[in-house]
């Protein structure tokens, strides 16, 4: 088989709020999958319920309507080997940078040795093997947001679900870390989705982007994204004539919301 | 640019200078001033006592050993009355996150026992507790544990939500979640409580001294007070707001040595 069972189906998942006597619906019918292996960017403008979905998918918000399968299974709880990040980089100011690491193994119940030897290898493959002993409030963003995204890692999720995770960062921060979170979630095989309103971080990075509308969230657009370039090069990418291509169609899909919103 | 930060540098400990000698020239002016106005009887010194006597009764205080041993005597109860009342106060307050329903139930009860003025209930401390030491720590106690309650569940509530939601897509179970997460976050909240509730431990103690006591701190105030001897009461009070500031400085230090990642901030 060329395509695998999909890990994640999403099927008319719906998410409606009732406050003050009325139903506010946030998600409106939003279906698509996530194949092993695969990148996948949800793109929308800010307060279209990209979290609110997020969250919905992994279990943290009930659904209103509709289903989530997991690798053929209806979500119950928390799924099992999904890794969670979010633009706040969440890190526990009282643990230095190795300690938060651990943090996902120490639930595990792992044996001290074994949580110390992988969170360091961990840290080792996002660069930050000199700074294991920092306490977070000594480390910049774009490191803060590199320990976070080892501790993601390091329980080997088999899927990743990220929220706007490089949104705090500049601009240059931004590619080098999206280059290294591409390389190690490609070599390794896990698969990812990831929510943003950055553009061209969703087509650089992705297999698929999807194009949200504005609240109550539907979907609008489904791109296959093909690009000749090199995927593990972020700047290289971007001077693809196709690449420009996804992005302004994105874009005039986005603005279009706008106006009939 | 490093000139110009030396020279922020001296800017700002002028200003911290300056500040702390208009601090010390204030206080000698109104002790000078108290001095002068009680020698030419525009005070009258046995109303309001003098700083001249005031010393006399230190110098005498510490000569017969009161002073230490009065000192030592409240210094205790307060602690005593501190450590209990902070221990049970916020082992009850964090607790009170697991359980929504619980908290929610006893929060009327919290109010109502927080809002009675502690020395209303010395006469019945003294009946329970009888005149010994337990009465003053319990007083000292009863002074700090709703308030140590209330700091330490609204630190175990303002936990980050979305730190909670990580830790269970991370699989934490509620006691992982709460030991791993919510008592350190806490730490924070509690240690600004320990530097609020040391004061009121002290007040608690020397309330309980004022209803029933042979020795301590407020005994002297007390007894000094009965006797008109105005100086030695405020001799006693120095004496007071010195252990106060000993036992702030103490917490202080145990806070920063508790809680190493706060250097950085």
């Amino acid at each position: 088989m060329l395509h695998p069972a999909p890990l994640l189906v999403a099927d008319r998942v719906a998410k409606t709020y009732v406050g003050g006597g009325r139903a506010h619906a946030v998600i409106g019918e939003v279906s698509f999958s996530l194949r092993a292996g695969e990148i996948v960017s949800i793109v929308g403008p800010s307060g279209c319920g990209k979290t609110t979905l997020l969250n919905l998918l992994c279990g943290v918000l009930p659904l209103s309507a509709g289903s989530v399968v997991w690798r053929g299974l209806p979500l119950d709880g928390m799924p099992e080997r999904v890794g969670y990040m979010l633009q706040k980089d969440l890190l526990l100011p009282w643990r230095t940078a190795v300690g938060n690491v651990k943090l996902g193994l120490e639930l595990k119940r792992l044996s001290r040795a074994q949580c110390e030897e992988r969170a360091h290898d961990m840290l080792r493959k996002v660069g930050l093997t000199a700074f294991h002993k920092y306490y977070p409030a000594a480390l910049s963003g774009g490191m803060r947001q590199r320990v976070a995204l080892a501790r993601t890692l390091v329980t080997d999720p088999e899927v990743l679900l990220l929220d706007e995770p490089f949104a705090a960062l500049d601009f240059q921060t931004k590619l080098l870390l999206e280059g290294d979170m591409a390389r190690l979630v490609r070599s390794e095989g896990r698969s990812l989705l990831m929510i943003t309103h950055d553009v061209e971080e969703a087509v650089s990075l992705s297999d698929r982007v999807v194009v949200l509308s504005h609240r109550p969230a539907n979907i609008r657009a489904v791109h296959e994204i093909v690009l000749d370039a090199d995927r593990g090069d972020m700047m290289d990418l971007r001077q693809s004539p196709r690449f420009v291509e996804y992005v302004r169609t994105i874009w005039s899909q986005l603005e279009a919301r706008s106006s009939d919103g | 640019m490093a000139d110009r930060s030396g020279a922020t540098l001296w800017r700002v400990e002028r200003r911290t200078l300056l500040v702390a000698a208009c601090q010390v020239l204030l206080l000698v002016v109104l002790v000078v001033g108290w001095e002068i106005a009680t020698g030419r009887a525009a005070l009258n010194a046995f109303l309001f006592g003098s700083p001249s006597a005031i010393w006399g009764h230190l110098v005498q205080m510490v000569r017969d050993g009161s002073l230490f041993r009065d000192g030592l005597v409240t210094g205790g109860e307060t602690l005593l009355g501190f450590g209990l009342g902070n221990l049970i106060g916020t082992v009850l307050g964090l607790a009170l996150w697991y359980s929504r329903f619980v908290s929610r139930l006893v929060q009327p009860f919290v109010v109502a026992i927080g809002s009675i003025p502690i020395v209303a209930l010395a006469p019945i401390v003294i009946i329970w507790f009888g005149t010994g030491l337990a009465s003053k720590v319990a007083m000292s106690t009863l002074s700090v544990v709703v308030v140590a309650l209330v700091i330490a569940y609204k630190g175990a509530l303002s936990v980050d939500e979305d730190q909670i939601n990580l830790m269970r897509t991370l699989g934490a179970t509620k006691w992982q979640i709460f030991r791993r997460i919510v008592i350190p976050s806490s730490l924070g909240d509690i240690f600004a409580g320990l530097k609020l509730t040391i004061g009121f431990a002290l007040i608690g103690a020397i309330v309980g001294e004022f209803m029933s006591s042979s020795e301590g701190l407020g005994h002297a105030i007390f007894k000094a007070g009965s006797l008109y001897i105005i100086s030695k009461v405020f001799a006693a009070l120095v004496a007071t707001i010195v252990l106060a500031l000993l036992l702030t400085f103490i917490v202080g230090k145990v806070e920063r040595l508790l809680m190493p990642w706060r250097r950085f901030d």
